[in-house]
């Protein structure tokens, strides 16, 4: 709901002519800073937005340096997320009192009401009208009294990428997800399953590496789901492939189950990089059961073996849950021996936390905190050494490194198995790949980075 | 400029009015609903709420795509917070539907050549209902799991071949005891598609005893109830 705060109306043009969702291009002077929490996809939309405010001559800035205009892209998918987000918001607003207070994402969708009845914010913004933020943001700028809900409602109303707080950018092909896992908000938040049609996705790969990006990742909430008349996701990765240029495709988080051969085949694709993040959840079929997942540990552990059989050093992660409710030691302890057998290099562990409304709310035998805490420091541990133990497999092995932060002297991405990856060399330069021999390692745990020598330049 | 407008937004909530309460047995019932412009496929289930309420739950959907209504099938739990209140439900109120959600079912094609087994504890035989009702050619058996032979939902729908009543505290079923005492002693197709509804330690148990028979486990499909 507008409050109308503090409208900055004296060196802007009124927005007549224009439609929703259209940008200005007359903001100049104005200064716009994003948070973003949760998924690639919350970064991928906060990456559309930042490129739309760019375009529109807003002056990209951080919360520190007294923006006209702070978007918040928030998350609900844990009661962590919802804490992270309102703590964002409220340091947000306290910081720029005179700012625009935008609060977008699916925390937005969950608690709505809530966060219209603060006076700290100015718009909340739901997730199928967030890709108008700036139509928002103009029109309150140029005296128009506009509401969120007025704003036009699709989900995939993203340009390509082009000025990007990241060095890959992504290409959204899908959203919602309607297989309602026992523990999972996110249908409530992001709806119902919904696929960008072929072209507008060939279209928006085509424009993101015309705008220079080297590697895009296609995202979405349940991306194996993408179904576009007879085009399947397998379909559609193809013809992403098929696009001309040099560039690097990854796949963001993909849920373990519908796979078949001609999916692992596709990896052989040179541009194709060979990383998964498939989410096992739990290594208990009991457990997987009560939360409604579409696969067991057989049929996981078949897609492991079925991809290890052609790419022996192919690199998975994964999500798991601890503490879901009616989760035994037993239960537990068959997590523990997937994460080890599957060799997971990093392993996002999540605490269960009730989300309001899913079925799970419902379940008996909720799990004590202390023991989920437990829990999770027993899987962040094994994660460690899986990690360690991946990496060292590596050792003496060739990576094309995409390079992210450079100095002078050192330069530092990710190679083709997503792993993170250091190297000493002049002057190199960002948004680069260069083909890296793996020699050591440097720093420990979770911060643990693999080390190597300069071999060539690859573009 | 590419075109971005694609995807209109589907509205999926709609109230409907209560048309008619079947009362199955003492603790269970059906609500009978105007089907409107709902369109579905068998085995999917809704969430259904209550005008009012701000809670809701999930239903398969009992009725066939081509009935006339839509149906859904509710035991209600002693102590629970939503089936009191679907029970206290008159015709006339107005329930809230969502959906339908889901991909628990088969394609229309797979129905005319395949060979499927149903299995089913108490309420779960609601979508292998609609199956049914929507396949009337289809090729299937259906183990329903029950308590007491009471619980055998509108069972003269099915043909007597097909509808196996394993019924655990009276001996009036087809076969005394749990449904999956009865499942170890069958022999499938090897080409059988199995879907199974209902809790999920049935499930859990029949899938074991399934994959002990070696069929694997793109054969089997679940729906689990809470």
């Amino acid at each position: 709901m507008s409050k109308n705060k503090s409208p900055h109306t004296d060196s802007l043009s009124p927005l007549s002519g224009r439609g929703l969702g259209e940008a200005s291009g007359e903001a100049v002077g104005l200064r716009v800073a994003f948070k973003t929490l949760g998924c690639r996809l919350n970064q991928y939309e906060t990456d559309a937005l930042v490129t739309d405010f760019d375009k529109a001559g807003y002056q990209l800035v951080s919360f520190d340096e007294s923006p006209d205009v702070v978007v918040v892209n928030t998350c609900t998918v844990t009661n962590q997320s919802d804490q992270k987000s309102r703590t964002v918001i409220s340091q947000a607003a306290r910081k720029n009192k005179d700012a625009v207070v935008v609060v977008t994402g699916c925390m937005a969708n969950n608690f709505k009401e809530k966060l219209e009845s603060q006076d700290n914010i100015t718009f909340v913004v739901e997730n199928n009208r967030k890709s108008s933020v700036l139509a928002l943001v103009d029109a309150h700028f140029s005296g128009e009294i506009l509401h969120p809900n007025q704003l036009p409602q699709d989900v995939f109303r993203y340009e390509p990428v082009q000025k990007s707080l990241h060095t890959r950018s992504a290409v959204k092909i899908q959203d919602g997800c309607d297989n309602f896992c026992t523990f999972c908000i996110i249908p409530m938040v992001r709806g119902r399953a919904v696929s960008r049609p072929v072209a507008d996705v060939l279209e928006s790969v085509r424009k993101t590496i015309e705008n220079g990006f080297k590697e895009i990742v296609i995202t979405g909430v349940n991306i194996g789901r993408y179904e576009d008349g007879e085009t399947r996701f397998e379909d559609l990765l193809v013809k992403i492939l098929d696009v001309p240029g040099d560039f690097r495709v990854r796949i963001s988080s993909l849920e373990p189950d519908g796979f078949g051969d001609r999916f692992v085949e596709l990896f052989s694709h040179p541009k194709l990089m060979p990383h998964l993040h498939l989410c096992l959840q739990s290594g208990s079929e009991k457990t997987l059961l009560r939360m409604r997942r579409m696969y067991d540990v057989g049929q996981f552990r078949k897609t492991i073996h079925q991809f290890r059989s052609f790419y022996p050093e192919f690199n998975f992660t994964t999500d798991i849950i601890v503490g879901f409710p009616g989760e035994t030691e037993e239960e537990f302890h068959q997590t523990i021996e997937a994460v080890k057998e599957f060799n997971f290099s990093h392993v996002h562990t999540f605490k269960y936390s009730v989300r309001k409304g899913t079925r799970a709310e419902r379940l008996e035998n909720h799990v004590p905190e202390k023991i989920k805490t437990a829990r999770s420091l027993q899987i962040r541990e094994l994660s460690e050494e899986n990690k360690l133990r991946y990496y060292q497999s590596l050792l003496g092995k060739i990576q094309n490194v995409l390079v992210e932060k450079a100095t002078k002297t050192k330069a530092s991405g990710y190679g083709d198995l997503y792993v993170p990856v250091e190297f000493q060399g002049k002057d190199i330069q960002k948004n680069t790949v260069h083909t890296i021999k793996l020699t050591g390692f440097s720093g420990e745990g979770e911060r643990l980075v693999l080390v190597g020598e300069l071999v060539g330049l690859c573009v | 400029m590419m075109s971005l407008i694609k995807h209109e937004i589907k509205i999926d909530e709609s109230f409907y009015k209560v048309e008619e309460i079947r009362q199955l047995t003492r603790e269970t019932f059906s609500l009978i609903l105007p089907k409107a412009r709902f369109a579905f496929k068998a085995g999917q289930h809704i969430s259904l709420g209550i005008y009012g309420d701000y809670q809701s739950r999930e239903y398969s959907i009992y009725s066939g795509i081509k009935d006339d209504h839509l149906e859904v099938l509710v035991k209600e739990v002693n102590n629970g917070y939503f089936t009191p209140k679907l029970r206290k439900l008159k015709v006339g109120d107005l329930v809230e539907i969502h959906g339908p959600f889901g991909n628990f079912g088969m394609e229309p094609k797979a129905t005319e050549t395949g060979k499927f087994v149903f299995i089913a504890s108490g309420t779960g035989i609601a979508p292998f209902r609609s199956i049914a009702r929507t396949y009337p050619e289809i090729d299937y058996a259906l183990i329903h799991g029950v308590r007491y032979t009471t619980e055998a939902y509108d069972r003269n729908e099915y043909p007597g071949d097909r509808y196996i009543l394993c019924s655990s505290r009276d001996t009036k079923g087809t076969y005394h005891g749990r449904l999956t005492g009865y499942l170890k002693n069958c022999t499938f197709a090897a080409e059988t598609q199995f879907y199974l509804c209902g809790n999920s330690d049935m499930i859990f148990d029949a899938l074991e005893i399934l994959k002990e028979m070696g069929f694997e486990r793109d054969q089997i499909h679940c729906e689990v109830y809470f």
